[in-house]
């Protein structure tokens, strides 16, 4: 266990590895140049040479892509005299954008994305799988056929569609206020503000997702209902209820487990729809914004390595707890 | 003195989009404690939606199940296909128990073998989980399991086809059940694990005392632990009777079939295996007549077209021996003689 | 000063004491009330922007104009600064942290101020001389301290490097500090600009922020752009990118020194990252009273519903702006380096559709006449030729352009081939965005009507300007924008137009013509009068200069179709005493207060 753990993990840092070099060599190859982008109004030729130096591009793209590795380990140190200053380890280099080391720019877009991620996972999860359960439960009534209503809807609306729809009814409603919605408000010293800040968010982000998991949760339940060993259950006496939910739910959500994890673990790399609309600045909307504004390679560059381990880590808890839950899987 | 189940005028059918299936037409049948009584027949004929009837296992909503099967309990007597729905319940397990074709499938993969064994104990007794662990164990033991005490904690991937039948049966037999009903436990086993198992059956049934219904198209296992046969073909019984006088004097050109188209280490006649003709006939469409007569090769010593018209009753041929035929069973001895 | 391409446009500009008054096409605002201020006081005024952040908040590097104006308000104080008051009296300059608008000598080559006693920093050290030397010193740190003014480099005499740069790296690098130790000295409370060339509107350049003290102990290099100290009466509270900036009151700043800033609200907002429709939506239903928008735009798709609704009656005001729009044309040999070529171009757009298409001459601009905008003031005056030539039509003339084009072909058989060629043409650079795409149809179906072939270059508009403003990418023809930083069109004529101005989308350096007055200039000629005119003290010949100079651009045609720009401010039912600040080109912020 302890070595198949280390050993799925050091291949996650190969990966990491791998695509960071990855990153480095497309934004090599873009004809675009942020030293003259981010030169500003005067920018003679001396200008665009000194920001060039200033970004850190004035080296070969490998050198600036060995700096970028040392400086996770070791942080790094910018600029001269006494404007320099240092971004501390594991440093992910600076935003000049931003003005900011890009680990603080992660760490202060994070709870953003980290709290709508969780409310819309508990959300549609809820939603998902006792709507599921219930379609399968009451097979072919009203009931069904709503939840597959439910199903069709949601999984086929745009969530651009669901989230502006939200938004302008919440908005005229009077839910949303425009100048706070989106400003960082902590669970802990005001939980309502919190909940106010993200219900809309998670709603739209839950939605299409609450209709996938819907669908994948019936039709586990009804498949697993016509395996053998709920046979047997009904056979040794087990009530229909027990059967359900001891014998059939756990069959039948364990493969959920696993479209559950990836789910959140990708959506903890950044929702940019959902974030863009309800102007929460998270991971999705920095990311958005360092690719097609400011050209932010330092930024970028850390929210996909970010975005990328939540990934792999995702994918790794994952494999463990279908380890747990179905012990045919033994980790070896 | 009535049989310990009896069963009268079993139908049960399943309306689907093409029409009414009728996979069990009117089975009459009894069986005592003590007593085996096998089913044989191909597959669609029946004998396991029969069982699963008695078991209340089919789905009420799409199922049209007719009839009666009358348990005579001390307590009384108790027809369970009129029975409410929670007696059935309570009745699966402790009263009438089943084990199925293929263990694997039928253990659940997630709990463990005690689990499973104890979850049925549970069910059906007042006691704690401790009580019901050391129940597991002990069926263990009894199914011939060794250090059931250890591998009561596997899960069943971790058993051998054999072992998990025999836990099958373990948990079957943990609430000391008056009825086994057995659905070809041993088809899905290597033939050396399939004689230990009926071994076991046999073993149990002894001291249990149970009455046992074994579903099987294994004539030979028949042989070795039945009491009594029946034989149905296309959703009706066909044939019953002791097993020995079925066997020797089959009164039912469907039985012979099946008597011919197995192996014999003794016979040396030379041919090939005999084989019955055509296939089982469409349980929506069957045909007009008796159901076997398009493959009937007997049906050419019956006057005129009779079985193309009407379906044979089942009358006796001998002492508690019925076939459903509309030749008697000298005429069938005369007619088999003849090369039918 | 620039238009940026994507961001919402922020301006600074002037007009001078003189003639021209604002034209304000929609609204008119209300004027600044003359109840006391204690009625005002109090409250949080929140203004909203879809911006993400200050393009800059370090006063050295903040240059558009309302930044400028918003910051000087609020956070900073500046040697001197505009009369916060509506109409021309806001033109004049009034001492903020000097004592008088400033003692020139040595011809305007000499400029002194002398620093009030008892100001504090919002730590409760006192202001020194030293911090506004070092404030000043920060715009030679080019290489981290991007995008500020550089009128100190260029002014201060301060010797050169031979790749034009100054002799003096600014205060982290340290090169050549005791050359700006000479050219800037202090004397007690009393600091000396030394400067390489009479300049008489030195002092206007005195209420920047570049111009403002900055402590050096609290400067953190490039991260100061996110917590620059205050002098003036709020300070930050928070600044976060993509959140918003709260400013509260900086009890350190005393009433009494400053005769500028009123500072009414408890609280000033900057609410950043609001999407532009969900803006245009809180103002459309006032759904949040105290607020004003900060981006000076309004969708097109909206403005005539706030600005025809009695709803928003008394909330917005739709005024001339301080832009200058226009489309530049690239002079160098082998691109538009034909008259006659770019005549034909100018006569064949149909500027009726292209206007329409951005808004409309109410919401977006109106046809100028010079490439120096009316609010620039005194230096502004009407050119001839171009829109008031009796061939011109609004909506195009094909047959005038073919005439033109005609005569190309024997002044300049080249370019002619060249233009008229489907498979070359015109090059014409253009934003990718869509309306950029609208726009491209509208051009290449009227220049083909008068027989001119056109190929567009689309560029994703972050990218826009630094493409077309490096000489080696850009095409033939491409969009430029320009407000004056103050009231001399010296902030036109130079940047625009000469090599070293900084903005020259026209390559006329490269330009191997002359002009068509008599008796025609060619380049050389043309950059010697624009610097000499820089340098002239007597400002009724400077402007006459500047009007002759403004009237050859229009001539040669490198300002093709000068757009005079109109912009929108609206606020909520709860803010009170909004208005123009004409020398700001922006809202007079410190009138606004909470109703």
């Amino acid at each position: 266990m302890f070595k198949y753990v280390s050993r799925r993990l050091a291949y996650a840092i190969f990966l990491l590895f791998l695509l960071s070099i990855v990153v480095y060599l497309i934004f090599g190859l873009l004809p675009i140049d942020p030293a003259r982008i981010s030169c500003g109004v005067h920018c003679s030729p001396a200008t665009v040479l000194g920001n060039r130096h200033r970004l850190g591009l004035d080296v070969p793209l490998y050198e600036q892509w060995w700096r970028f590795i040392c400086g996770i380990f070791a942080g790094r140190t910018y600029g001269d005299g006494a404007a320099q200053f240092t971004c501390p380890a594991p440093s992910l280099g600076y935003s000049f954008p931003h003005n900011e080391c890009v680990t603080n720019v992660i760490a202060g877009a994070f709870p953003f994305t980290l709290s709508l991620a969780i409310g819309a996972f508990i959300l549609w999860m809820t939603i998902g799988v006792s709507f599921g359960i219930i379609a399968a439960r009451f097979r072919g009534t009203f009931i069904d056929k709503a939840a597959t209503a439910f199903v069709l809807i949601g999984s086929s609306l745009p969530t651009f569609i669901v989230g502006l729809l939200v938004y302008i009814a919440a908005f005229l409603m009077h839910w949303i206020d425009p100048i706070s919605q989106g400003l960082w408000v902590s669970p802990f010293s005001d939980p309502f503000g919190f909940f106010k800040n993200f219900i809309f968010p998670w709603i739209t982000l839950a939605l299409a997702f609450a209709a996938i998991y819907t669908r994948l949760t019936r039709g586990n339940v009804i498949e697993t209902s016509s395996e053998d060993f709920i046979r047997t259950a009904r056979a040794k006496g087990v009530s229909e209820r027990r059967i359900l939910i001891k014998h059939n739910l756990r069959t039948s959500l364990a493969p959920l487990v696993t479209n559950a994890g990836l789910d959140f673990g990708g959506l903890l790399g950044g929702a940019i729809i959902t974030e863009s609309i309800f102007q929460l600045p998270g991971l999705g909307m920095i990311s958005l914004k360092a690719v097609l504004h400011d050209y932010d390679l330092p930024l970028i560059m850390g929210t996909t390595l970010v975005a990328a381990t939540f990934i792999i880590l995702f994918n790794l808890i994952v494999d463990l707890a279908y380890a747990y839950l179905d012990p045919r899987v033994r980790i070896a | 003195m009535s049989s310990f189940l009896e069963v009268k005028n079993l139908s049960v059918a399943f309306p689907t989009e093409d029409g009414i299936v009728q996979a069990t037409n009117e089975v009459t049948f009894s069986v005592d404690l003590g007593q085996t009584l096998a089913i044989v027949g191909e597959s669609g004929s029946g004998k396991s939606v029969s069982n699963l009837a008695i078991m209340g296992l089919h789905n009420p909503k799409s199922t049209r199940i007719s009839g009666q099967a009358i348990f005579n309990l001390e307590s009384g007597p108790i027809d369970v296909l009129t029975a409410p729905t929670e007696t059935v319940r309570k009745m699966r397990g402790s009263t009438m128990s089943m084990i199925f074709q293929d263990p694997m499938s039928s253990l659940h993969p997630f709990f463990t073998i005690g689990n499973q064994i104890a979850e049925s104990w549970l069910l059906h007794n007042e006691g704690g989980k401790k009580e019901a662990r050391a129940r597991a164990i002990e069926m263990l033991d009894l199914v011939g399991i060794p250090s059931a005490d250890r591998r009561v904690d596997d899960y069943p991937h971790q058993f051998s086809g054999g072992m998990r039948q025999r836990a099958m049966i373990a948990m079957a037999l943990v609430n000391n059940p008056k009825l086994l009903i057995a659905d070809e436990p041993t088809t899905a086993l290597d033939v050396t694990i399939q004689a230990q198992i009926i071994e076991l059956i046999k073993q149990v049934q002894k001291e249990f005392n149970m009455a046992v219904i074994l579903i099987t198209h294994d004539l030979g296992v028949v042989a070795e632990v039945a009491d009594h046969i029946n034989v149905m073909y296309a959703g009706r019984l066909v044939e019953t009777g002791p097993v020995d006088d079925v066997f020797y004097n089959s009164d039912h050109p469907y039985t012979r079939g099946l008597l011919n188209s197995i192996p014999r280490v003794d016979s040396f006649h030379g041919g090939r295996l005999s084989t019955i003709p055509g296939q089982p006939p469409s349980l929506i469409h069957l045909p007009n007549g008796c159901s076997f007569q398009p493959r009937c090769s007997y049906a050419k010593h019956v006057f005129g077209n009779k079985c193309e018209i009407s379906m044979p009753e089942l009358s006796q041929k001998a002492a508690n021996h019925l076939a459903r035929c509309h030749l008697s069973e000298a005429e069938i001895i005369s007619a088999t003689k003849a090369g039918a | 000063m620039a238009i940026r391409q994507l961001r919402s446009s922020k301006v600074r500009l002037i007009a001078s004491l003189s003639a021209v008054a604002l034209v304000a096409t929609g609204m008119v605002a209300t004027t600044a009330s003359s109840a006391s201020a204690a009625s005002h006081t109090g409250g949080t005024l929140i203004y909203v922007t879809n911006a993400d952040s200050f393009a800059h908040a370090d006063p050295t590097r903040v240059y558009t104009g309302e930044d400028i104006a918003f910051l000087n308000t609020y956070l900073f104080r500046t040697l001197l600064s505009y009369n916060p008051t509506v109409g021309q009296a806001g033109f004049q300059l009034k001492p903020d942290l000097a004592t008088d608008t400033g003692r020139v000598s040595d011809g305007g080559k000499t400029w002194a101020f002398t620093l009030k006693s008892g100001i504090k920093w919002q730590d409760g050290s006192a202001l020194t001389c030293e911090d506004e030397k070092y404030g000043v010193s920060r715009a030679f740190a080019t290489d981290v301290l991007t995008d500020g003014p550089t009128y100190a480099i260029q002014y201060l005499n301060i010797p050169k490097d031979a790749d034009g740069s100054s002799s003096y790296k600014g205060p982290y690098k340290k090169t050549g500090q005791a050359l700006f130790d000479k050219a800037v000295v202090c004397s007690g409370n009393t600091i000396t600009f030394h400067l390489n060339a009479p300049i008489g509107d030195f002092n206007y350049f005195a209420t920047y922020p570049a111009m403002s003290p900055v402590k050096a102990k609290a400067d953190t290099g490039d991260k100061y752009d996110m917590n620059p100290m205050a002098l003036g009466p709020y300070k930050i509270q928070t600044y976060k990118s993509g959140a918003e900036m709260i400013l509260v009151r900086n009890p350190n700043w005393s009433a009494a020194t400053d005769s500028v800033r009123t500072a009414y609200p408890d609280q000033v907002t900057m609410r950043f990252s609001i999407s532009e429709d969900v803006r245009d939506q809180i103002f459309l239903k006032d759904s949040t009273p105290n607020a004003v928008n900060y981006d000076q735009v309004m969708q097109p798709a909206n403005q005539a519903a706030f600005f025809n609704s009695s709803a928003s009656a008394g909330r917005g005001m739709n005024v001339t702006g301080p832009y200058t729009r226009y489309y530049a044309t690239n002079v160098t040999p082998g691109h538009m380096d034909c008259l006659d070529v770019r005549k034909a171009v100018f006569f064949a757009i149909n500027n009726k559709a292209l206007i329409d298409l951005a808004g409309g001459v109410r919401f977006y601009g109106k046809l100028g006449d010079s490439v120096i905008n009316p609010l620039a003031g005194i230096d502004y005056a009407p050119t001839h030729g171009g829109i008031h030539d009796s061939n011109f039509n609004i909506a195009g003339n094909a047959t005038y352009a073919k005439t033109v084009l005609a005569d190309a072909m024997t002044t300049c058989p080249d370019t002619y081939a060249r233009v008229t060629d489907p498979k070359k043409g015109i090059a014409w650079d253009v934003a990718n965005t869509a309306t950029g795409q609208k726009a491209a149809t509208l051009i290449k179906s009227a220049l083909n009507a008068a027989g001119i072939q056109v190929n567009f270059n689309f560029i994703p508009s972050a990218q826009y300007y630094p493409t077309v403003q490096n000489p080696a990418k850009q095409g033939d023809i491409s969009t430029a924008g320009w407000g004056a930083d103050w009231a001399n069109a010296s902030t036109v004529i130079p940047p625009l137009f000469i090599k070293e101005g900084g903005f020259n989308e026209n390559q006329n350096w490269n330009w191997t013509g002359k002009t068509t007055a008599d008796p025609g200039i060619g380049y050389d000629a043309w950059h010697s009068r624009v610097v000499a005119n820089m340098g002239q003290t007597d400002r009724a010949k400077q402007s006459a200069e500047w009007k002759a100079l403004a009237q050859i651009v229009t001539d040669e045609y490198w300002a093709i179709r000068p757009l005079f720009s109109i912009e929108q401010e609206y606020w909520g039912s709860k803010v009170g005493g909004a208005s123009f600040w004409l020398p700001q080109g922006a809202l007079l912020f410190p009138a606004l207060y909470v109703k």
